[in-house]
């Protein structure tokens, strides 16, 4: 017999794949000003309460991807405490991707509730 | 329990074994400074909890090494850079001789070369004026300091040529700088640089950069000249011809006969192709090369 938590473990990650991208970069869009990894870790820690839905280590390759992609840019830039942090912010392509991205997820939302709830 | 960010890091490389050396160097420096990040945060908010808890607390929030690595490695198979896209190699060898010209890599590769000229001749100064200051003034005190920052720019050239190689050649190379730790002291740190054949390798890259990037230029530029003047030839001909100078018997020597302009255009124009193709091939060479030196196992 398959592990249930196992198969759950999967499904949610294979679920975060596509979501992680979305998400960081509505983050991004959002925020004021330039955000390391650890800031946005922590935002999305206050956004989803209780339930972890991936692990912070995750980000950063997402992050990475993005980046190659050109929807974000990053520079170094030094800290006080410990070693330089990379701050990441959306780009002009990035906030147009992001807009079909939204499209693209309202239309999901509705599809897969809609499957749900068989309505 | 993990003890250390150290253990961490050394774990999480072992996980990744086997992965891209510039993805490994990434995810270390991703980890090292998160990790550093949210324990100093946790310990701020909590001074009275044990180090080595508070630190396994964050990294169960960050995730295990294994954890780590699979992120990483379900991510990176699904980026390639933007030049190592895969190239249909189904059509005829032709048609992949004369596609040279669509080509970004090949476009990119020729580019690189050009630039090799200027960063060459830089890396070069750099790496004879750095070393020789730093050797001639090492007997004094003040001169370790100085090998310390000609050794760190060493380290952040090696970083900044990997972006370049990467964007003109697409050839994968770290995006971070490489994990260093934080709490030596400036002696230990110059130590470890020097003891480092990382280091080394970057400064020899540093040499045959400045050999290369001249062979690079001279031939990328002759055989665009000679391209250029074999296709150009039999137009100025004709224009030297009907021009007023010929009259006054100051012109015209003719180089080649009338039949003979087709051949002249067709031969600048495979010639320039043949080197296009080249230019690709010898991106490719570089990039390995660049990646063997200048990335860490």
């Amino acid at each position: 017999m398959v592990d249930s938590l196992t198969v759950t473990k999967k499904f949610q990650k294979e679920l975060n794949a596509g979501i992680a991208s979305l998400v960081l970069l509505s983050v991004l869009e959002k925020s004021t000003e330039p955000m390391y990894g650890y800031q946005i870790a922590k935002l999305l820690e206050d956004y989803s309460g209780d339930a972890s839905f991936m692990k912070q280590g995750a980000l950063y390759p997402v992050l990475h991807s993005l980046e190659n992609g050109g929807l974000l840019e990053s520079k170094v830039e030094p800290s006080v405490s410990g070693p330089p942090r990379r701050y990441y912010e959306i780009t002009a392509e990035g906030k147009e991707t992001l807009v079909v991205w939204q499209g693209v997820w309202k239309q999901m939302k509705l599809f897969v509730d809609k499957a749900i709830k068989g309505a | 329990m993990i003890k250390s960010i150290e253990e961490y890091l050394d774990l999480l490389k072992n996980e990744l074994q086997g992965s891209d050396a510039a993805t490994v160097q990434d995810a270390l420096s991703d980890a090292e400074e998160h990790l550093r990040a949210a324990l100093a945060n946790l310990l701020e908010k909590q001074p009275e909890r044990p180090e080595e808890e508070a630190l396994n607390s964050v990294i169960e929030q960050y995730g295990s090494p294994a954890e780590t690595a699979s992120a990483y490695g379900e991510v990176e198979r699904r980026t390639v850079p933007q030049l190592a896209r895969a190239n249909p190699s189904t059509e005829s060898v032709i048609a992949r001789f004369f596609g040279v010209y669509a080509d970004a890599r090949a476009w990119g590769a020729l580019l690189y070369m050009l630039i090799a000229f200027v960063t060459g001749v830089f890396y070069f100064t750099w790496a004879v004026t750095g070393l020789s200051i730093s050797l001639s003034f090492s007997i004094f005190i003040f001169g370790l300091p100085l090998a310390l920052l000609f050794l760190l720019s060493v380290r952040g050239l090696a970083l900044l040529e990997g972006r370049l190689v990467e964007a003109l050649l697409g050839v994968r190379m770290p995006r971070r700088p490489l994990f260093t730790q934080q709490n030596l002291k400036w002696i230990d740190r110059l130590k470890e640089l020097a003891t480092d054949k990382h280091t080394w390798f970057s400064i020899l890259y540093m040499f045959i950069q400045f050999i290369l990037g001249i062979v690079y230029f001279v031939v990328s530029i002759t055989i665009f000249s000679v391209s250029v003047s074999l296709i150009a030839s039999p137009f100025l001909q004709e224009i030297m011809k009907q021009s007023s100078l010929m009259d006054q018997g100051l012109c015209c020597i003719v180089l080649a006969p009338t039949w003979s302009y087709p051949l002249l255009i067709l031969g600048g124009f495979l010639l320039w192709t043949t080197f296009m193709n080249l230019a690709r091939g010898i991106g490719q060479l570089h990039g390995r090369m660049a990646k063997g030196l200048l990335v860490t196992d």
